[in-house]
């Protein structure tokens, strides 16, 4: 999805290439996302979209290629840290922690001023059912709880950009909702939100965009229903529908 | 701005880091036991220095008449850098929730926190028994601002060796990063060293015992004078204490000019680091393969227990690494293996003893120790089959024997050619597979008293390792009992000593003891694991 308006341009990665000896992850990769997008990156397992979102923050170096975050170089890392938040597929919190311990630390290092810390931490602590477990330390937590503190700490200082990968999985269905009520809010806020996911029901839920990820590179890139379209999966067809048909290897035969 | 920034940024991080440590390392009962434990043992041999360093103190008229104090003044920076590097390899080098920091603050700040953190960490675990150390001595020598002096003066050196030391363990890891052979290379080449060093130890103890090595020589030749000048400084308000050298106020000088040097140097070898992968992929180059499907051979095909005990087998052979806590054996083994390289004479009946406690503590050790805890992974599996407790107990049991027996068969036997007489030899090999079959019962067992199911780095592998108090116990009861058991075989078999009925007695006991505790031992991991079992 090229964006026409270079000033609303959330993220924009150009002809990323990342190679590892004579393996290529991710071939010529580009796209362009504007801020308020809620972006689908959809791929099999081993397509290269953990790695491309490694790229868009900064934390692997591309082979080649470019990305600027809001018009930043994403290696401009004092610069870069106040516009990203990101949750990978691992929860990143301190098991020694209480998750309010774990919030608090994260909004110190965001240098959120205390008092709207507090205020904030105990917002979304409560909005995500945390409270009561809140000094618990974050060892005794099941995995969506974790999830959930993880969500919390990437979206405390309302970055810019979002980058989620699998946000959904481990999570309950009320979490699951929560995260999704979630990101169509920071969506309307103006966040650029890129989601990474095998659930492709959220995908449809949230998503206005959709990018679909084979091999390394990207096979398909519109909306929703524009990519079902493509797809040619008939009338009914759906985004897994698409999905399937744009990622076998007839598919890939033909490319 | 940025540099205050990075600085307030550092405190948070550093304090987060120390606060999780001290958690982790009070976070259960056993952890606070092992750390009373260590206290006791330390601080009780602390207590008995304390008055003889109080005392030298006391006879001490120059600073020179110290003893050793060039030496250590010398040693102490190069030690302090070597732990810095070898810290920072193993352990600190990466930071835990990397995505998190990385994205939070700029590295700067992290490399400040976590050295900061490291700083603090040492402070608390040395600065105790240094500061009492340094206290006990300034009493005797009647100054009292000693302490802070030589905190003053320890501060800059021992920041300097810890900036130095962090950026010197993270170029190792960059370097390991491009030539993977190496750090393989590098592991392989300690544990074979490993054997080697505690040998040598033994030879220097004697050497020292008998005078013809001395420390103190050693440490005088090595003694860098300017150095030893600086540290001096720490006697500045004493009597002791005459002039600055231009030698100490020169190190005084590098240590405050090269630490900032040495952060920036760390600050940019850990962020080319931390945001630049491995060159190769991290999928194994070769796809390693299996054919044919998983037929247990005989004699092991011939029950379940000895299916199961094949798969233990298979797997020890293809993740070798879960055995690494098998390399503590070395460490004991080194003083064992002392005498052999000693003895002028006959060597064939202790390499065949040698042989025998060391299949008799594989038997046990390889796959006893910590039984459920090794099973816990598949557990839904195992305990879903018709295999019982006591297929999966004795299966550990079985594969323990397969490495354990054939050692402290073979050994003895093959000991034959060193000199030990046939009729040893032999008694020596029935004798370590009877000791085997104990030991290997003894360990399931003990194994299943304190089970540990987090995996956890060690000798530079992540694997899950038996509780280290288990191990000590197993090799001490195991090697005691064997040694035991070998010294009665040769009395037997040379036909020396009179039976008397106390001997007799203590005998029978000793043999009571080695069939009853193995036994009673095996009967308590079954009883463990029916615990997991739906009835």
């Amino acid at each position: 999805m090229v964006s026409t308006n270079a000033d609303a341009v959330a993220i924009e990665a150009n002809d990323l290439q990342k190679t590892y000896g004579t393996e290529t992850a991710l071939d010529t990769v580009s796209f362009s996302i504007e801020t308020g997008t809620v972006y689908g990156f959809l791929g099999p397992n081993g397509a290269g979209k953990t790695t491309t979102m490694r790229l868009l923050t900064g934390l692997t170096q591309p082979t080649s290629g470019t990305v600027r975050i809001c018009g930043t170089a994403v290696d401009d890392r004092r610069a870069i840290a106040s516009l990203v938040g990101y949750l990978p597929e691992t929860p990143p919190v301190y098991e020694a922690f209480s998750a309010r311990e774990q919030l608090e630390y994260v909004a110190e290092l965001r240098d959120i001023p205390a008092g709207s810390a507090t205020e904030r931490i105990e917002q979304y602590l409560d909005r995500f059912d945390l409270a009561d477990d809140a000094d618990k330390r974050i060892s005794t937590y099941s995995k969506g709880m974790k999830q959930k503190t993880a969500f919390i700490q990437s979206v405390l200082h309302d970055p810019d950009v979002l980058l989620l990968d699998e946000p959904t999985s481990g999570l309950d269905p009320r979490a699951a909702r929560r995260i999704r009520e979630s990101i169509t809010e920071l969506a309307d806020a103006g966040t650029a939100v890129f989601l990474s996911t095998h659930i492709l029901p959220v995908v449809e839920a949230v998503a206005d965009a959709v990018g679909v990820l084979f091999d390394g590179r990207l096979v398909t890139e519109g909306t929703p229903e524009g990519v079902t379209s493509l797809a040619e999966t008939g009338e009914d067809g759906t985004l897994e529908d698409a999905f399937l048909a744009v990622t076998s290897k007839e598919a890939a035969t033909d490319r | 701005m940025t540099g205050r920034r990075d600085v307030h940024h550092a405190i948070r991080i550093a304090r987060a880091e120390v606060i999780r440590e001290l958690r982790g390392a009070t976070g259960d009962r056993r952890r606070v036991i092992g750390l009373l434990m260590v206290g006791l043992f330390y601080g009780s041999g602390l207590l008995f220095a304390l008055p003889a360093v109080y005392a030298l103190g006391q006879a001490t008229g120059t600073v020179q008449s110290i003893p050793y104090l060039g030496g250590i003044a010398t040693v102490a920076p190069v030690s302090m850098v070597v732990l810095s590097i070898f810290r920072t390899s193993q352990q600190i080098g990466t930071i835990d929730s990397e995505e998190l920091v990385l994205l939070t603050v700029h590295p700067r700040a992290v490399v400040l926190g976590v050295i900061g953190a490291e700083v603090v960490q040492s402070m608390l675990w040395f600065g105790v028994p240094i500061g009492l150390i340094a206290t006990a001595f300034a009493l005797g020598i009647g100054a009292p601002t000693l302490p802070v002096t030589a905190g003053l003066v320890l501060l800059p050196l021992f920041c300097w060796a810890t900036v130095w030391g962090y950026a010197g363990g993270i170029g190792m890891l960059r370097l390991f990063r491009w030539l993977p052979g190496l750090k393989q290379l590098l592991k392989i080449g300690w544990a074979l060293a490993l054997l080697p060093i505690i040998v040598g130890s033994q030879y220097i103890g004697t050497a020292i015992a008998d005078r013809t090595f001395s420390i103190a020589g050693l440490l005088e030749t090595l003694a860098f004078e300017p150095l030893q000048s600086y540290v001096e400084l720490a006697f500045v308000g004493t009597e002791l204490f005459h002039s600055p050298s231009i030698g100490a106020i020169g190190v005084l000088g590098g240590l405050v000019a090269l630490t900032p040097v040495g952060l920036a140097v760390a600050t940019r070898q850990a962020t080319t680091f931390w945001f630049t992968d491995d060159p190769a992929p991290e999928q194994p180059q070769r796809t390693e393969r299996s054919v044919g499907g998983f037929e247990a051979p005989q004699p092991f095909g011939s029950t379940s227990a000895g299916a199961i005990a094949w798969g233990h087998l298979v797997r020890a052979v293809r993740q070798p690494q879960e055995f690494a806590h098998l390399m503590i054996m070395l460490v004991m083994l080194g003083p064992a293996v002392a005498p052999i390289v000693q003895v002028d004479g006959n060597v064939g009946p202790i390499v065949a003893a040698i042989g025998v406690v060391v299949g008799t503590y594989l038997a046990g050790a390889a796959f006893g120790l910590n039984p459920l805890g090794d099973d816990r992974p598949a557990f839904p599996l195992l305990l879903l089959t018709e295999a019982g407790p006591r297929t999966l107990v004795w299966s550990r049991v079985i594969a323990g024997l397969a490495i354990g027996a054939p050692i402290a068969f073979l050994i003895p036997l093959g000991s034959i050619v060193a000199g030990t007489p046939a009729l040893f030899a032999v008694g020596f090999a029935v004798v370590g597979c009877g000791m085997c079959l104990t030991a290997a019962m003894f360990a399931v067992g003990i194994g299943a008293v304190y089970p540990i199911y987090e995996e956890q780095e060690y000798w530079g592998t992540e694997t899950v390792v038996p509780s280290t108090g288990i191990m000590m116990v197993y090799f001490w009861v195991v090697a005691g009992g064997t040694v035991i058991g070998l010294i009665l075989t040769w009395v037997v078999l040379t036909g020396a000593g009179s039976l008397s009925l106390l001997i007799a007695a203590g005998v029978g006991v000793y043999l009571l003891l080695t069939a009853l505790v193995p036994y009673g031992s095996y009967r308590y991991a079954i009883r463990r694991y029916r615990t997991y079992t739906l009835e």
